[in-house]
């Protein structure tokens, strides 16, 4: 049977995913650019008898919904860049206590109360952990209103599978657009949850908590951790690459700045230039091994974001030198244009030594 | 001549929710009276298997090793809205918090109010000591006026360190909270009426009536620099002048059938007798 | 503030004013324990102490229990009437109180030994 095809507001499209991934609870407070997701929750959450709370704050709400999803319960919350920042706390606590969850950062200009234009410049707030302690959070990034609809389920799968908070990292455009999808939607199945808890009824009583007192049971827990992480990163790298085969400049970006660097390699292939475009849809984990491989046979790098710089950071580590990397950017919800991008892959160009083409160096 | 012909009755024993284990509490502390109570009652109302409990930061996050009920730890002050999260996923499940002066009054005072505001039928005890003991007798929101603590080494000061808060009487003035009472542990009658309104604040969330808050006055020995037995005297004397027991609100007497969430009354297993014993073991 | 610290005789039960200890019932069995009392994990806070309206509890300051602490005694079993004061206050649930057990004027012997024993420390149901 062929999906529906409508035309979808992207904060609405991601919160339909969630209701029709079984999507038990909803926890949020308005902000913009994702006021809409909240709005969307607000009506159809209540019509299916599932659970709806506009918190008094950010910090409620996360905190509800860690209260929820430590019952085994499906559970979304959606808040933009300062919203995030008050769910910096909750979020380790989710990470040590191993509670899944799926949280939307529809991601705005900052710091600070910043603007309302798009940004990715929570990127390093996302992929570095975000809260305090040693743990790492699984982040995918969608570059359009479909894929977002896809990374929805995909995004509590892995929360389930992992026990193990999951941040969906959107910008204003995606979250604001509206783009022509199938409705796509999908329900995971839910993962056996014999650590939730419900009261304690025929069986030992249950304490979903991330104090380890002692040193020696709080490293063994970290370890643990560690392992599960390494564990996810050897299997949950998602990514997509085009016209990668005979690239000699390959542009590194994600969402929104993937998109404007698609129309520009479609220019700067127009005027003879190799280009390729190297998107990673899971950011944490970093598709590190993939980038290396193929950074071993260009020319050069150009790293694309919303941002004074955030992801260029983990591309310089993945690359480990082998090639030159340019960075152009710009923060305060100012969209680099797809000329811009030109002029910069031809600076960079200019700048480096040829490949043969489809050759390595 | 006279004789047996039965064992003699037990006419007290530690209730079956309550671990056969030592506390960490300092000799004297209240919680360990509180935490009993709460044992108890949940255990006299069967709820044990149907609780899902919150749990502070301050002297009782190890809570969940002493009462035998699923526990969700809290970051510091947010019990409030991680119940509220519990509430709303699991309507069949009792639902009960337990926080510090510190936790409630100070750095989780939006998450209460507005747990309040909501009328989440949870079930809020709120054990006030005036002091921060985990963390080494700091002042806290309700640290009386010229009380001495190791941030107020000279007093209680208005002008520097402002005035404590009466938070359960605030609280009270909210629609949503359907029962606000405070109880004390300076004796054995101050015991038994705070274990009456604890079961009181539990029978109003079973009926879906609203919030509802026990506010506990206890003692802390070393942080107010007292023997237990003078800080006891303390508590019963000084400390419930300021924070006076009894019942401040109770809207389930004033109105049982105005509210409820729709599902009416649902009445707790066991209920009907009143068991003076444990409950049955729990699992 | 206080500067001394209060003797447990300062601190007395309002109770014991009142009324002074009455004794039990006549024909209490010999033996018969009104308390029992987990002595390992008292922390010597005398809060009881006080609180007894009868003065049958003390601090045995003879015995330093595994905590580290003077655990209490009932030091005058015949004072004690069942009355529960003192499990009521005690924040370690130290005590398990019983009642004496009902008598009756027939049958001697084997239920009188096995009344004792069910009265023996640490018994909880």
């Amino acid at each position: 049977m062929n999906p529906r095809r409508t035309l979808m507001k992207g904060n609405e499209a991601i919160a339909e995913a969630a209701i029709q991934a079984g999507c038990d609870a909803y926890f949020g407070y308005p902000i913009t650019p994702q006021a809409e997701l909240l709005e969307w929750m607000a009506r159809r959450m209540p019509e299916l008898g599932r659970v709806f709370v506009q918190a008094e704050s950010e910090l409620g709400a996360i905190n509800m919904a860690l209260g929820a999803a430590a019952t085994g319960a499906r559970v979304l919350v959606s808040s933009s860049s300062p919203g995030i920042s008050l769910m910096a706390e909750a979020m380790s606590y989710l990470a040590g206590s191993e509670v899944p969850l799926v949280l939307v950062n529809v991601m705005r200009g900052g710091p600070g109360l910043g603007s309302i234009g798009p940004s990715q410049s929570d990127y390093l707030q996302a992929v570095k952990g975000h809260g305090h302690g040693d743990y790492r959070t699984p982040v995918l990034a969608p570059a359009s209103v479909a894929e977002a609809i896809e990374l929805v389920p995909t995004a509590f799968e892995l929360a389930e599978r992992y026990r193990t908070p999951v941040i969906i990292l959107a910008d204003g455009i995606i979250g604001q657009a509206m783009e022509p999808v199938e409705e796509r939607f999908r329900a995971p199945e839910r993962a056996p949850a014999d650590w939730a808890v419900g009261g304690a009824d025929g069986r030992p009583p249950r304490v979903v908590k991330s104090l380890h007192l002692r040193n020696e049971d709080l490293d063994a827990h970290n370890r643990h951790l560690q392992e599960k992480f390494r564990t996810i990163a050897e299997r949950e790298v998602r990514w997509a690459g085009e016209q990668l085969d005979d690239a000699e400049l390959v542009v590194v970006a994600y969402g929104t700045a993937a998109r404007v660097a698609r129309t520009a390699i479609h220019r700067a292939r127009g005027s003879g230039l190799r280009a390729g475009l190297f998107r990673p849809i899971s950011l944490w984990p970093f598709p590190s091994h993939e980038l290396a491989e193929i950074a071993s046979r260009i020319q050069g790098i150009l790293v694309v974001e919303l941002s004074m710089g955030q992801l260029v950071e983990d591309v310089r580590l993945a690359v480990e030198g082998r090639v030159p990397i340019a960075f152009e950017g710009h923060a305060g919800g100012v969209v680099p244009t797809p000329g811009e991008v030109v002029d910069a892959l031809e600076r960079l160009a200019a700048a480096t030594v040829p490949v043969p083409a489809g050759g390595s160096r | 001549m006279s004789t047996i012909d039965a064992p003699p009755r037990v006419i007290f024993e530690s209730p079956a929710l309550l671990a056969d284990r030592s506390t960490h509490y300092c000799p004297g502390c209240g919680h360990g009276v509180v935490h009993r109570l709460v044992a108890e009652v949940l255990g006299e109302l069967g709820l044990g298997p149907k609780t899902i409990a919150v749990a502070p930061v301050g002297c009782a996050v190890f809570i969940y090793d002493y009462l035998e009920l699923d526990f969700i730890e809290a970051p510091h002050g947010r019990a409030p809205a991680v119940a509220t999260g519990v509430r709303r996923v699991r309507p069949d499940a009792f639902v009960l918090t337990y926080q510090g002066d510190g936790d409630l009054a100070a750095i989780g005072t939006g998450e209460i109010v507005h747990a309040a505001a909501r009328g989440e039928p949870i079930t809020a005890v709120f054990v006030n000591n005036g002091v921060y003991g985990m963390t080494g007798g700091q002042m806290a929101p309700t640290t009386l006026l010229g009380q001495r603590t190791t941030s107020t080494p000279t007093g209680r000061q208005p002008a520097l360190h402002g005035y404590p808060i009466p938070i359960t009487e605030m609280l009270a003035l909210l629609p949503g909270v359907a029962y606000a009472a405070r109880g004390s542990v300076a004796d054995a009658g101050s015991i038994g009426r705070t274990k009456a309104y604890l079961r009181r604040a539990c029978e109003v969330q079973l009926a879906r009536a609203g919030f509802a808050i026990v506010e506990v006055i206890s003692n802390c020995p070393v942080g107010w620099g007292m023997t237990p037995l003078e800080s006891i005297e303390h508590l019963r004397t000084v400390v419930a002048a300021a924070y006076p027991p009894g019942v401040l609100v109770d809207r389930l007497k004033e109105a049982p059938a105005a509210r409820g969430g729709g599902a009416g009354r649902v009445e707790a297993p066991g209920e009907r007798q009143r068991a003076t014993g444990p409950a049955p073991a729990e699992g | 503030m206080l500067t001394a610290p209060l003797e447990a005789s300062e601190l007395r039960s309002p109770l014991s004013a009142a009324s002074p200890t009455p004794h039990p019932p006549e024909g209490r069995p010999p033996g018969f324990r009104p308390l029992s009392i987990r002595t390992d994990r008292c922390k010597g806070c005398e809060l009881c102490v006080a609180a007894c309206p009868h003065q049958a509890l003390a601090l045995d300051r003879s015995a330093v229990n595994p905590l580290g602490y003077h655990p209490v005694r009932l030091i005058d079993p015949a004072a004690c009437t069942s009355c529960a004061i003192c499990a009521r206050v005690c924040p370690d649930t130290v005590f398990t109180v019983y009642a004496p057990p009902r008598l009756s004027a027939s049958r001697p012997g084997a239920a009188a030994s096995a009344a004792v024993a069910g009265a023996g420390e640490g018994a909880l149901r």
